[in-house]
C-alpha cells in the first residue's frame, strides 16, 4: 500500500503525541530528576519533530489531485492480494491455534494452502508440505528440544 | 601465541567443522536465491545457533553471511537479477560479460576478489579492534553516550533514502527499545498490563520479522513466474584471475579499504559499499567508457568491497557494541544471548573466543573459493528451486524459529507485526536499518544518558568536560548542525531536492 508521505507522517506524529502524553504520566525516580519518562519524552519530541517536518515538506511539494492512498500494482490482482492477506492470516491462525491443534497438522495445512494458492501442483504440494514439516519437527523438537506444540497428536507422538 | 593455539583447538572440533560446512552451503544458497538476503540468512540461522555453544554459533553466522554476500553475484551474472542487494551495483556489468561469453571470468572474479576483500577486511578487524579496545577502555558513560549518538546519526546520514524518513524510523526503533521493564528506573513502560510486553520486545523475533517475513510478503506480491533458466558455466572460472590481480592491484586495495571502512561505519554495510566502490572504480578508471559494456574492473573493486564490509562491520560491533550493519545488529543480539557482552573488555575476558572468531573469519574467506566454485557449477540446479515453494517454507521456518527463542507464541506475533510494518515501510521508502539500530542501541543510549545525568547532577556541561567526550560531543553536534544547515538551505531555495538532502 502506497500512502502519501504526509499521511504516513501524520500517523507517526500521532504516535509521537501518544508517547509524549503517556511518558509525562510515568512516575519520577525517587530523588532523581530523570525518571522512566525522560528518555521516551526525548523520543517523542524527535519523532514528532521529524514527522512534522515530513508533513510540511510533502504538502509544500504536493501537486493538487495526488491521491492520499494508492493501491500498488500488485494489489489490483485479486489473487495476489488474497495470497498476501492469506499469508498474514495463516501466521495469526498459528499463533492462536498451535497449542490446541499442534505443530504438525497445522504446519502441513498452512504450507499446503500457500503452495496450492500459488499454483504448485497438488502432488508436489503434499510432498513438500509433509517433508518440510517433518524436517522441522525432527530438527527443532527432537534435536534442539524446542517444545513445539503437539496438540491433537499428543498421544501419538514419540 | 597460547591464545591462537587455544583458538585453533576450539575450531578443530569436528562439530565446528561440520557447522562451518553446512552454514557455507546454507549461506551460498540463500545468497544466490534472489529475494533472500545475507541479513535474512543470518536472521534465519539465529534460532538454530541459539542452541549451540558460542564458537560454532559465531562460526555459523560468519561463514553464512560471508558466503551469502559472494553468492549474490551468481544470479547477477547469469540472470541479471542480483541475489542480494550487495551485488546489485554490478549485476548489469556482470550480465553484460555473460552476454559476451565471459560468464566464467565474471563469476571467477566474483569469488576470488570476494575472498581477497574478505581477508583484507579480516586483517583490519584483527589489527584495529584490539587497538581500538585498548583506547576504549578509558571510556565512561559520557563517551559512550556520544559514540552511540554519532553511530545513530551516521546510520541516518548514510542511508540512501530520505534522511527525514531515516530519522523517523530511527526514533521508531528507539521507541520499540523503550517498551518493557528493562530501563534504569525499572518502571514498566508501554506495557498496558500485558505480561508479555513487560519483558520488552524480543530483538530476534523482531528482526526475523523485518528481514525475513517482510521478504516473504514481498515475494508473494511480485511476479509469480519462475526464474528463467540460467546458462550453465562450463569453463574454468579461475582462468585469468591471476592476470586480473596483477592488472588491478590498486582497484583491489581501494575496494577492500573503502569496503572495510564503510562496513565499520554504523548503519551501512555491504550493499552501500559496493555501490560506492563501483562508482569510485569508474571514476578513477583509465577506461571509464568501457563500464557498462561488460568490463571486469568494477566487479573486481566492488566485489572485494562488499565482502570487506562484512568483516569491517564487526569492528564497532565487538569494541563498542555498536553494529556496523544489519547483520552485526543481529550478531550483537546473539552475543548477548551467549553472555558475551560486546565492549573493550571482551578482548581480555574472552580472548580465546575472540581469537577463534578471527580464525573463523580467515577460514570462511579461504574456503569461499572451493565452496564458491561448487556453487557456481551447481547454479543451474540451485536457481531452479521455485520461489513459490521456497517462500512458504521460509515462512514456516520463521514461525518455528521465532517461537524457539522464548517458547512463547507471543514471539510469533511480534514477528508478524514487524514483518508487516517492515513490508509497509519499504513500500513507502522508509529505511529499515535505522529501526534495527535504534532497537539495538536504545537501551545503551538511555543507560549511558541517565548514568551521565546522575553523575553530573543534571548538568549538560559535564558531557563535554572529559577530553575524549568533549571531542566526540563537538563532532556529533557539528554533524547535526551540518545536517540542519543543509536542510535549511535547501528549504530556502525551495528546491524539491531539499527533502532528499537534509
Amino acid at each position: 500500500m502506497k500512502v502519501s508521505d504526509a499521511l504516513s507522517g501524520a500517523i507517526f506524529l500521532a504516535l509521537a503525541i501518544f508517547i509524549f502524553v503517556y511518558s509525562t504520566g510515568l512516575p519520577p525516580m525517587p530523588g532523581q530528576r530523570y525518571g522512566a519518562g525522560a528518555f521516551p519524552i526525548v523520543i517523542a519530541l524527535g519523532l514528532g519533530g521529524f514527522s512534522l517536518l515530513q508533513i510540511v515538506q510533502t504538502l509544500r511539494r504536493r501537486a493538487p489531485g495526488t491521491p492520499w492512498v494508492e493501491l500498488p500494482e500488485w494489489a489490483r490482482d485479486r489473487g495476489v492480494l488474497f495470497n498476501f492477506v492469506l499469508a498474514l492470516a495463516l501466521i495469526l491462525v498459528y499463533v492462536f491455534l498451535s497449542e490446541r491443534i499442534g505443530f504438525i497438522p497445522l504446519s502441513i495445512a498452512i504450507l499446503l494452502l500457500l503452495f496450492l494458492r500459488q499454483g504448485v501442483s497438488p502432488k508436489a504440494s503434499v510432498m513438500v508440505a509433509v517433508a518440510t514439516t517433518l524436517a522441522i519437527q525432527v530438527a527443532f523438537a527432537d534435536l534442539l528440544r524446542v517444545p513445539l506444540p503437539r496438540g491433537i497428536l499428543t498421544d501419538l507422538l514419540w | 601465541m597460547d591464545t591462537i593455539w587455544n583458538a585453533i583447538l576450539l575450531i578443530a572440533d569436528p562439530y565446528v567443522i561440520i557447522v562451518i560446512c553446512l552454514s557455507s552451503i546454507f549461506g551460498l544458497f540463500v545468497g544466490a536465491m534472489p529475494g533472500l538476503t545475507a541479513t535474512m540468512a543470518t536472521a534465519l540461522l539465529v534460532p538454530i545457533t541459539f542452541f549451540m555453544p558460542t564458537v560454532p554459533a559465531l562460526a555459523a553466522i560468519v561463514t553464512a553471511s560471508a558466503m551469502a554476500i559472494f553468492a549474490g553475484d551468481i544470479p547477477g551474472a547469469l540472470l541479471r537479477i542480483p541475489g542480494t542487494p550487495a551485488s546489485a551495483a554490478y549485476a548489469d556489468e556482470a550480465y553484460a560479460m555473460t552476454k559476451k561469453g565471459q560468464a566464467e571470468l565474471a563469476l571467477g572474479a566474483g569469488v576470488v576478489f570476494s575472498a581477497i576483500g574478505g581477508i583484507f577486511g579480516t586483517v583490519v578487524l584483527v589489527l584495529a579492534a584490539p587497538a581500538l579496545a585498548e583506547f576504549a577502555l578509558r571510556f565512561s558513560s559520557f563517551e559512550y553516550f556520544w559514540l552511540v549518538c554519532l553511530g545513530l546519526t551516521c546510520a541516518v546520514f548514510i542511508a540512501q533514502s530520505s534522511p527525514v524518513k531515516g530519522m523517523i524510523t530511527l526514533f521508531l526503533g528507539l521507541f520499540v527499545a523503550s517498551i518493557g521493564l528493562e530501563n534504569p528506573a525499572g518502571t514498566p513502560r508501554f506495557t498496558f498490563g500485558s505480561i508479555d510486553l513487560m519483558g520488552g520486545i524480543e530483538m530476534i523475533p523482531a528482526m526475523v520479522g523485518m528481514f525475513a517475513i517482510a521478504e516473504v510478503l514481498r515475494a508473494l506480491t511480485t511476479a509469480r513466474d519462475a526464474l528463467p533458466p540460467p546458462p550453465s558455466v562450463r569453463g574454468s572460472i579461475f582462468k585469468g584471475q591471476w592476470r586480473l590481480t596483477k592488472k588491478y592491484p590498486v582497484q583491489i586495495l581501494r575496494g577492500s579499504s573503502i569496503g572495510t571502512l564503510i562496513g565499520a561505519l554504523p548503519g551501512a554495510g555491504a550493499d552501500i559499499a559496493s555501490w560506492i566502490t563501483y562508482a569510485t572504480s569508474k571514476r578513477f578508471s583509465k577506461e571509464p567508457e568501457k563500464f557498462g559494456t561488460g568490463h571486469v574492473e568494477g566487479i573486481v573493486e566492488s566485489g572485494a568491497a562488499n565482502n570487506a564490509a562484512v568483516s569491517g562491520a564487526w569492528i564497532p560491533a565487538l569494541v563498542f557494541g555498536i553494529p556496523g550493519d544489519s547483520i552485526t545488529a543481529i550478531v550483537i543480539g546473539v552475543l548477548y544471548l551467549k553472555n558475551l557482552i560486546p565492549g573493550p573488555l571482551i578482548f581480555e575476558k574472552q580472548a580465546d573466543t575472540v581469537t577463534a572468531l578471527f580464525v573463523i573469519f580467515f577460514l570462511a574467506n579461504i574456503i569461499m573459493v572451493p565452496f564458491g566454485w561448487l556453487a557456481i557449477k551447481t547454479a543451474k540446479q540451485m536457481l531452479s528451486v521455485p520461489r513459490t515453494i521456497l517462500m512458504p517454507v521460509v515462512m514456516m521456518f520463521c514461525i518455528v524459529g521465532a517461537f524457539a527463542i522464548t517458547n512463547s507464541p507471543f514471539a510469533i506475533s511480534v514477528m508478524l507485526v514487524f514483518g508487516l510494518v517492515g513490508f509497509l515501510m519499504e513500500e513507502n521508502g522508509y529505511p529499515v536499518a535505522p529501526v534495527i539500530l535504534g532497537i539495538v542501541l536504545g537501551p545503551m543510549l538511555e543507560q549511558n544518558f541517565v548514568t551521565s545525568m546522575i553523575k553530573s547532577d543534571g548538568s549538560f556541561l559535564a558531557f563535554f568536560a572529559r577530553p575524549i567526550a568533549g571531542v566526540l560531543g563537538v563532532v556529533t553536534l557539528l554533524v547535526w548542525a551540518a545536517m540542519l544547515w543543509r536542510g535549511f538551505r535547501a528549504w530556502r531555495m525551495g528546491s524539491p531536492a531539499g527533502a532528499a538532502t537534509l
